[in-house]
């Protein structure tokens, strides 16, 4: 239980890796190493699937990133619709990994380019829910 | 293994017929097409996405429907590719020896649900852990191809409205498709916006409907048909389904990529032997990456092979000329089955105003979901 608060509408509610929500509380973004072949998972997972070992231990992020991809979602879900347009990206982690993620709503869509630096920070979402989203570098450094 | 029958219900809003009464016109038109005795059909696989379906488990009642109880029949759910994979599930059963002649049945009645279910259900078309919680649709995913594609090649809104311009003005010659009239580009540009770049006319639309492949083994092949269309390449492979698990620039789909290879090597072909291809055009900007995963043209190249019109009837490879999904309408367990049914008439020569000119070798492409499956499929005369 507790996963629910993950996103800003959360379907799923029971998982392994539920603890994410404890270091997105403290502002924190966190991956799971696996201790046998080091590979490191973003989201994070509970196993393996390279050496199938279960024993992983969590890092944290810094959440540098790049954009790969977006699009400006005006069509929505039901659950979405009072927030729409909004903006979903794509962006590669400096670690190599990728993640999905909504854009900062404050950054201005069309100065939006595959390419560009940007920077993964967690946000606490409307009720308890909390996520991470892709944030401009500039509005990060001086906070909100 | 060949086709030996092949059968298709009007695709469409059928607010006049049940999901079972869909999949007996399409298995009904098949058994007059192959002119087979149905007693001699020995097992069903029955194809949709089945979360779309208000019976659940349908192939129960589907086979029922059409007279096939006792012999074997299950469900095959590869969301939008199901019944290309129930084609691949046909060829293990018959290669097996299991089975002699089967029928594949695709269908899906997606109209009686209302437009908040359905906005629901493509809410969850991702990974629902991690990337529908921000709200994903269908159309996002694909539109994030195609930012990527224009942003990388200088691609434009304007080569995506061709496609669709291309595939309605076919559709309007089909009278199986859902939408009977051309558009312009203008009108495509401007249709109001989805998910950006795509915009409503550069999307396919939900319908209902069925189609039905007969299948059988060579020996009854050779005593049953004089006109058998032979299954000579088959490929099918696995994406992961999260965006983030994909690796590259986001303007190719690895996963079609794959799937041709192995359809490829299958039926020893290269991309130039190909008469006729029948794509994935669930969104413009699809078609464009299939022609250049599935060989047709180089990275890229995909708008100018379209500006060139060389993928019209006519061109050196004809694409979608039934309409594609774009014009059809899009009931996602029979789309795959719908390609294959064309592909069939195409080569039997019996497309009458799309008739391909001598065509040989038929190839389908179709991508399950948000890209996880992807099966390309080739046909010999």
């Amino acid at each position: 239980m507790g996963f629910e608060k993950f996103g800003k509408f959360g379907y799923v509610s029971q998982t392994k890796v539920a603890s994410i929500i404890s270091f997105l509380e403290k502002d924190q973004l966190p991956a799971t190493c696996c201790r046998k072949c080091k590979t490191l998972h973003f989201p994070p997972r509970a196993d393996c699937q390279h050496c199938r070992s279960n024993s992983l231990d969590w890092v944290l992020l810094e959440g540098n990133c790049t954009l790969v991809t977006f699009t400006e979602v005006h069509f929505a879900p039901p659950q979405f619709q009072a927030e729409a347009p909004y903006v979903l990206g794509l962006a590669e982690l400096n670690e190599s990994l990728r993640v999905f993620a909504p854009v900062d709503p404050k950054l201005d869509r069309k100065m939006l380019k595959s390419g560009m630096k940007l920077v993964l920070r967690v946000t606490h979402g409307a009720g308890d829910s909390l996520f991470y989203q892709l944030e401009s570098v500039k509005l990060s450094r001086t906070g909100k | 293994m060949a086709i030996i029958g092949v059968g298709h219900s009007k695709f469409g809003k059928r607010s006049d017929a049940s999901l079972r009464e869909l999949a007996f016109e399409a298995y009904n038109d098949a058994i007059n097409d192959a002119e087979v005795e149905p007693s001699k059909i020995d097992g069903s696989v029955v194809c949709s996405a089945t979360h779309y379906d208000k019976q659940r488990s349908p192939a129960g009642v589907v086979a029922e429907y059409l007279g096939l109880n006792p012999e074997p029949t299950f469900n095959v759910e590869a969301a939008c590719a199901s019944s290309a994979v129930g084609l691949r599930t046909a060829w293990a059963l018959i290669s097996s020896g299991l089975h002699d002649i089967v029928a594949v049945v695709g269908v899906q009645k997606m109209t009686e649900l209302s437009s908040e279910e359905i906005q629901e259900l493509m809410g969850r078309a991702g990974d629902v852990m991690w990337e529908s919680p921000f709200g994903t649709t269908m159309p996002a995913y694909y539109a994030m191809y195609a930012t990527a594609h224009m942003s990388r090649y200088g691609t434009t809104e304007e080569d995506m409205a061709l496609v669709t311009v291309k595939n309605r003005k076919y559709g309007s010659k089909n009278p199986n498709a859902m939408f009977q009239k051309p558009v312009t580009v203008e009108e495509v540009l401007k249709s109001r916006m989805v998910s950006s770049p795509l915009k409503l006319f550069d999307c396919c639309a939900n319908a209902d409907g069925a189609a039905c492949l007969i299948v059988a083994n060579s020996e009854k092949t050779k005593k049953l048909s004089d006109r058998p269309v032979w299954v000579a390449g088959l490929g099918l492979a696995s994406s992961p389904m999260a965006l983030a698990g994909r690796r590259g620039p986001m303007t190719t789909f690895e996963v079609s990529k794959n799937a041709a290879k192995a359809a490829y090597e299958m039926a020893r072909i290269k991309p130039a032997d190909v008469d006729l291809a029948e794509v994935h055009d669930s969104f413009s900007m699809t078609e464009i990456l299939n022609y250049e995963d599935l060989g047709f043209t180089k990275p890229g190249r995909g708008p100018k092979l379209l500006r060139k019109h060389e993928t019209e009837l006519g061109g050196s490879i004809p694409v979608n000329v039934d309409g594609g999904l774009l014009a059809k309408g899009h009931p996602v367990g029979a789309t795959g089955a719908s390609q294959l049914f064309t592909l069939v008439k195409q080569l039997r020569g019996e497309a009458r105003d799309l008739q391909v000119d001598r065509a040989k070798i038929g190839l389908a492409q179709n991508i399950g979901g948000i890209g996880m499956y992807a099966v390309v499929t080739v046909l010999k005369a």
